[in-house]
């Protein structure tokens, strides 16, 4: 699904990934995680193709993204759906507007957006807020909505940058149970996140950049013990916060 | 992509967007709508002035005035040359007492002065109907001459040069409406593109998470072009009513003073072609300004 080939980028002379190689299939639910300044979300706008990739090769779903024309980005977006830590929503527009104005611009008819909305918006239960603006709504239940807004267009792919960075915690494990729903569905789902814990509950492969910001390499974690690659990279931890105390 | 649904959605957009930035559209359609006015003013003023030229030439005749003594074949061989000149239609003898008449009927008034001198001052005439087309052949100067040296002839009144004159005048008013309309209207473009660019400023979130969703770019900067046009449009319109209530005024007007000169200059409106170029002229304009905003580095 995604492939990433010694792939380097600089922005203004400082090198932010250096080659950077990693592979995520079909179907997968990964995070990414590191330090801030480590480049994830950098990694992201490289997949969506917001930045070209100083050298390298990125393939999603075979196609070479950093050589794509920019006439054909829409159409590599298209299959992918995007949620942002500060959501994005348009405060002028409802809920249910929010969700479906992207399908309006598709040439979506009424009927069908309105079946696609309220599909997603029941599936991230705020169906009956559909005629509220985002203010009238907690940070949980906006997140929800550009979560909504992510799935109306049933993506191949879920990008989601820092989605719970504003959330509390139960906020945050309701927002990922979403994601695992998503998953479940047959979604490719990566998520970047710098909130150990988090990924650590749920319990998914990781891949971690490191190394102050620049990257060197990739490391790969495994946050539940029973997770198979765990044992093959052999990475510790960093320890639950709990453990800490 | 059903691309009548996606079509629907861009107007939508459009007049959304125009409907958010209400006050800034208003400005923008009225400023069009005056440009377009001003150059309407001017094509009405050209068309009227432009009838007004076309029935005095229509109505335009050459007088060939006789000596008094002239006799019946000089009378005969002026007619014969004038008809056998290809640019007169028919010839009109004009007796003295006939002239007389005329002048009784035209000016009453003046009847009793004119009754005072001795004799009948009025001299005989031969009127020429000149053929259409003719005013403008380069050989009637040449046959006004040849009749004026006839040793029948007095004089020869053809009033021709004031109604050149008179054309250039209305060709000069057109040409001004043209220009003045020109340079409005690429002013009205400018204001139409500044309020686009305004309407953009106010959509960048939309424009971004449009972008980062994949909508093609014709959905994206569609709208902003089709506010544009919209605009241009209702200006166009907007013109053309205010020139409609003008005129309707004016001739409101001309018939409250019962001034007859007035009356000979407002005829007519603006015709239907005309009336379309004003409006076509308005939504190019539109189409101008949106372009000029909705450029991919503007949006």
């Amino acid at each position: 699904m995604i492939e990433f080939y010694r792939v380097s980028k600089e922005y203004h002379g400082r090198r932010v990934l250096k080659n950077l190689s990693f592979q995520i299939a079909q179907g997968e639910f990964v995070f990414l995680t590191g330090p801030s300044g480590a480049g994830k979300t950098t990694v992201l706008k490289l997949l969506y193709r917001a930045e070209g990739p100083g050298e390298g090769q990125i393939l999603v779903n075979g196609r070479n993204v950093g050589a794509m024309s920019p006439g054909r980005v829409p159409e590599l977006r298209r299959t992918m759906g995007i949620v942002f830590q500060d959501y994005k929503l348009l405060p002028s527009r409802t809920v249910f507007e929010n969700v479906s104005f992207v399908l309006k611009f598709l040439g979506v008819p009424l009927a069908e957006r309105r079946r696609r909305a309220y599909h997603v918006l029941r599936m991230v239960e705020l169906h009956h807020r559909a005629n509220a603006l985002p203010e009238e709504l907690s940070g949980g239940e906006q997140q929800r909505v550009a979560l909504a807004r992510a799935l109306v267009n049933e993506p191949e792919l879920l990008i989601a940058d820092e989605p719970t960075g504003n959330l509390d915690h139960r906020l945050a494990q309701e927002v990922m149970r979403l994601f695992s729903q998503i998953n479940v569905r047959g979604t490719t789902v990566l998520v970047a996140t710098h909130d150990v814990n988090l990924i650590r509950e749920t319990g998914r492969r990781c891949l971690t950049l490191d190394r102050g910001g620049v990257l060197e390499g990739l490391v790969e974690a495994a946050l539940p013990p029973q997770a198979s690659w765990r044992r093959e990279s052999g990475v510790k931890l960093p320890p639950r916060e709990e453990e800490t105390r | 992509m059903r691309r009548g649904a996606a079509f629907a959605s861009l107007l939508d957009e459009a007049l959304a967007g125009l409907w958010r930035a209400r006050r800034v559209t208003v400005v923008s359609i009225l400023q069009i709508s005056f440009s377009l006015f001003l150059v309407g003013l001017f094509l009405l003023a050209a068309e009227n002035l432009g009838g007004v030229v076309d029935t005095l030439r229509e109505e335009t005749a050459v007088t060939v005035y006789l000596r008094s003594g002239a006799d019946e074949a000089s009378k005969a061989a002026l007619e014969r040359t004038a008809l056998a000149s290809r640019l007169v239609a028919a010839v009109r003898r004009v007796s003295a007492e006939e002239a007389r008449g005329r002048f009784a009927r035209s000016f009453g008034n003046l009847t009793e002065a004119a009754g005072t001198l001795s004799g009948n001052p009025f001299p005989a005439s031969v009127e020429l109907d000149l053929l259409p087309g003719a005013i403008s052949s380069a050989a009637l100067r040449p046959f006004l001459a040849n009749l004026a040296a006839s040793p029948a002839v007095e004089e020869v009144q053809f009033d021709v040069d004031w109604v050149r004159r008179l054309r250039g005048v209305v060709r000069l008013v057109a040409a001004a409406g043209v220009a003045a309309g020109t340079f409005l209207a690429l002013g009205a473009a400018f204001t139409i593109a500044n309020v686009v660019r305004l309407t953009i400023l106010l959509h960048r979130d939309e424009i971004d998470i449009l972008r980062l969703v994949g909508a093609p770019e014709v959905l994206i900067r569609g709208p902003f072009l089709l506010g544009g046009v919209l605009q241009g449009l209702l200006g166009g319109l907007v013109a053309l009513g205010l020139l409609a209530v003008a005129f309707r005024g004016l001739l409101f007007f001309v018939a409250s003073t019962e001034n007859v000169l007035l009356g000979v200059f407002v005829v007519r409106f603006l015709s239907p072609a005309v009336c379309g170029i004003l409006v076509l002229g308005g939504t190019l304009a539109g189409l101008l300004g949106g372009t000029i905003a909705s450029r991919r580095g503007h949006v």
